[in-house]
């Protein structure tokens, strides 16, 4: 890595991901390699055996749903069994396992069981390289985003998917300060913001207060299934029973090839509408029409007034959340002194409308919804690799959940409560709950539920040789401790003897250190096995144009041999045959391909040396 | 007037077809102006019908040994090291056909099964020796079509599953061939609102509308989720057609 090497920031979205970077102290996005600013978050191993990642693999997301993986970052980090993966599992198509020790999750695609992780790795791989070929040299550094709402076990399972994907993670960040970042970039600003972002798949809305660069996140709120594929959703099925309607009740969901085009149509419209008072939707040859019939073309016309009609609820929804959100963090509407709108969703007018009458003010239009993260993720990278270029912006996270242990009963008793700012630290004092009791068990559980199993388990410790007495009679002082860097340092002590216990919780991704170098290994294998592999593919092309030329160079020769025969044609024809698939194979660099036709090209040049023999003068 | 070998290929495709009949008077009828066809002679025979004179038919000349797999007849040219003796034609031209009898040039599958491996059945038998003439005619989708018919009443049928593969791999080559290199983006070359007058089914209607002139040939194959044979069809249809240009 050189000094002089570019970074970048990395929105990796549930259903869309962006890379950006800043140049010339201009933050820009970075577009694909197609010209794409969106990359879908999506990989597939397509039936031809071919990997997908990207638009491609979300063309063909329904066609080969068992083999697509799409919102991979509902999964990462998470626990298996959790309800998030129990919930996952009932909805999603494709197949989900869990690992070898079975407390994380896995994937199964293209025959081989692959960790979340490796999944995102994917998607980012294909950004870095996105963004090594706008930018001409090779990237190794980014911040990523997540949502404020993250634990830290997925937050470090995000870290994962970077070093698995060749990246060294500067920092992971917040996705609503990353906005408001961007927002504020080149600006003094004191305010308080909202940032309402309404994905693809998921809705969050943040509160952050910001004030002489220093950007804090006082709330977090939101709702998982709650995005621009819902309002997708709402089109599709509009459309399916208009048409079953109107073809005597043919099912499109029972089409997989239908369905995949009725999606793509969907939200082509819903986002036409968000310009247009009304679009047109024409699927010719959608769904076959029965047999001896010809295909059946869908037509319909949908206006905003419909679409608008058709979601109204799941837009109240956002509001209803945004208040939840709003109240819980002591903020009134009238307080707020920005909203930042963020995910395509918000360009709908009556997404924005809504927003406006809530807020009562316009939300902000400076910034691009679907570029912003990524934009303030790249203004991080830049400000970290470069920490004296430019004005220090600190960034003051806080705990995304409540952190605390389990008491008698089974409940959940919080010690730092969610929204506190880190890096902190809290003290509590708790009992025994037995008559001599000499040991006592700390569970330490992250999450929002009352109830200790529906937590999130960190780490667990026993104190012992506690003085017997009465119950209630011992005093225990627990400690939290949640550093800069987010590691949980808990620690209890018998207040009476002074005795004490300890433990620090360093966030696991679900994968282990062992695990973790062998897929690094394995892609260091690999990169030498496409390296093998590239020299022999040279190798055969050389010897493959060889022949190509030297069958090409006999070509008058025998084009006079076959003038004198009733054959001819045939013979040339299946020569041409050849040496078609044959640069065919060069140009798709296919080495098997290119095996596969060697042996041919052989025999077609003896056959052509025979006939070529033949016309020369004294053959006959 | 019809030649024998038209006659033949003729009757071929009618039995294909399910034409029984008219299979039959093809055959006949190349056996009248060529009594002695041997093919002839063996489609009637198995087709159960009479042949002129009574004559017993006997078994048109099987193919030689399979290919090593993943060949195509097409490129089962002379052995490099093989040296070729070609004939001469009274004509004076090369006959070719004798190059490619000695040059292996439609290898196919073991001729016969050993006892016990047989599929068995009287249909079955006629659609594989259908399925062969039409092979070695060059009709390789009304071999496809015979073949997959056996298949569908005996899958583990060995020969039918050879034929298979080659008539895939040969008609896969050929429609590839009418795509140009498969890096290629294929472009809609009619208006998009004269694609509601063209004559297509739903899976030509989907590959369609994947076309957007950015995706190329490899990626339509990996977006289809139809076999590549499926894909490479319907993508050459639509290029000889003139809906999309490669």
């Amino acid at each position: 890595m050189s000094a002089s090497e570019p970074v970048i920031g990395i929105d990796l979205g549930t259903t869309n991901s962006v890379v950006a970077t800043v140049q010339d102290g201009v933050p820009r996005v970075i577009p694909g390699r197609s010209g794409q600013l969106l990359t879908p978050s999506v990989v597939a191993f397509a039936r031809n055996g071919k990997r997908l990642v990207g638009a491609l693999a979300k063309r063909q997301a329904i066609t080969n749903a068992e083999d697509t993986v799409f919102a991979a970052k509902r999964l990462i980090g998470r626990r298996w069994g959790s309800k998030e993966i129990e919930d996952a599992r009932r909805v999603l198509p494709y197949r989900l396992v869990a690992g070898p020790e079975g407390h994380d999750v896995r994937v199964e695609l293209g025959g081989r069981t692959l960790t979340v992780q490796e999944i995102s790795a994917m998607v980012l791989a294909e950004l870095r390289a996105d963004a090594e070929a706008w930018l001409g040299q090779p990237v190794s550094r980014a911040v990523i985003t997540v949502p404020a709402y993250f634990n830290d076990g997925q937050r470090h399972a995000t870290k994962d998917a970077g070093r698995i994907a060749g990246l060294e993670v500067l920092r992971i960040i917040n996705e609503p300060t990353s906005a408001a970042l961007a927002y504020g970039f080149g600006k003094q600003i004191e305010r308080k913001v909202v940032v309402f972002d309404l994905g693809g798949g998921t809705f969050d809305v943040s509160v952050l207060d910001i004030g002489k660069s220093v950007y804090d996140v006082v709330a977090v709120g939101g709702d998982t299934y709650l995005g621009g594929e819902d309002f997708d959703r709402r089109v599709m099925d509009w459309l399916t029973f208009g048409f079953a309607k109107e073809n005597g009740g043919i099912d499109l969901r029972q089409d997989k090839m239908a369905l995949q085009r009725l999606r793509d149509a969907a939200e082509r419209a819903k986002c036409e509408l968000s310009s247009l008072p009304s679009t047109a939707i024409h699927l010719p040859f959608l769904v076959g029409g029965g047999e001896g019939k010809s295909a059946l073309h869908l037509d319909r016309q949908l206006s905003r007034e419909k679409l608008e009609e058709l979601t109204k609820d799941l837009v109240d929804r956002c509001i209803a959340v945004t208040e939840r959100t709003l109240r819980d963090a002591g903020v009134r509407p009238s307080q707020v002194g920005e909203v930042l709108l963020v995910g395509g969703m918000t360009r709908m007018p009556r997404v924005q409308q809504a927003v406006r009458e809530f807020f009562g003010r316009e939300p902000c239009r400076g910034v691009h919804p679907e570029e912003v993260v990524a934009l303030g993720a790249a203004i991080q990278a830049q400000a970290l690799s470069a920490p004296h270029a430019g004005a220090e912006v600190l960034l003051l996270d806080v705990t995304p959940q409540n952190l605390g242990l389990m008491v008698v009963g089974g409940y959940f008793q919080t010690v730092i409560p969610r929204n506190t700012t880190v890096p902190t630290s809290q003290t509590h004092l708790f009992t025994t709950v037995q008559d001599n009791q000499t040991s006592v068990r700390i569970a330490v559980l992250q999450g929002a539920s009352e109830r200790a199993i529906e937590n999130e388990l960190l780490g667990e410790f026993v104190l012992d040789g506690i003085r017997p007495a009465r119950r209630g009679e011992v005093e225990i002082e627990v400690t939290f401790e949640i550093s800069a860097d987010g590691i949980v340092g808990v620690s209890a002590r018998d207040v009476a003897t002074g005795l004490q216990q300890s433990i620090s919780v360093t966030a696991t991704s679900g994968l282990t250190e062992d695990e973790m170098r062998h897929i690094l290994d394995e892609q260091i294998d690999e990169l030498l096995e496409r390296k093998q592999t590239a020299r022999e593919f040279e190798a055969r092309r050389d010897r493959v144009l060889a022949l190509v030329r030297e069958i090409e160079a006999l070509g008058p020769e025998v084009h006079d041999a076959l003038e004198r025969t009733r054959f001819g044609k045939d013979a040339v024809l299946k020569a041409e045959g050849v040496l078609a698939r044959a640069r065919t194979a060069v140009e798709a660099r296919d080495l098997a391909a290119l095996a596969a036709e060697e042996e041919p090209l052989e025999r077609t040049l003896q056959l052509f040396k025979g006939l070529a023999a033949t016309a020369r003068p004294g053959a006959r | 007037m019809a030649d024998v070998s038209e006659l033949i290929d003729r009757g071929i495709k009618a039995y294909v077809a399910g034409r029984v009949g008219e299979a039959l008077r093809s055959f006949q009828q190349a056996l009248e102006r060529d009594p002695g066809n041997p093919k002839a002679r063996s489609y009637l025979s198995l087709l159960g019908g009479g042949m002129p004179g009574g004559a017993t038919a006997e078994p048109v000349p099987l193919p030689p040994p399979a290919a090593a797999p993943g060949h195509s007849p097409w490129d089962a040219l002379p052995a490099a090291a093989e040296i070729i003796e070609l004939e001469l034609d009274p004509e004076g031209g090369l006959d070719l056909d004798a190059v490619a009898e000695k040059s292996d040039i439609r290898p196919l599958v073991p001729a016969k099964f050993a006892p016990g491996e047989s599929p068995g059945g009287r249909d079955v038998e006629v659609w594989m020796q259908a399925a062969r003439e039409l092979f070695a005619l060059g009709d390789f989708t009304g071999s496809l079509e015979l073949i997959e018919k056996i298949l569908q009443v005996d899958p583990d049928h060995r020969e039918a599953r050879e034929y298979l593969r080659q008539n895939e791999a040969t008609l896969i080559a050929m429609y590839e061939s009418k795509l140009g290199p498969l890096g290629g983006v294929p472009r809609l070359a009619i208006k998009p609102e004269e694609i509601m007058w063209l004559n297509l089914d739903h899976r030509a209607g989907f590959l369609l509308a994947q076309i957007d002139g950015f995706v190329d040939y490899e990626a339509l194959f990996a977006l289809s989720g139809l076999p590549r044979l499926d894909t490479a069809r319907i993508l050459a249809n639509l290029i000889a057609d003139g809906v999309i240009t490669a």
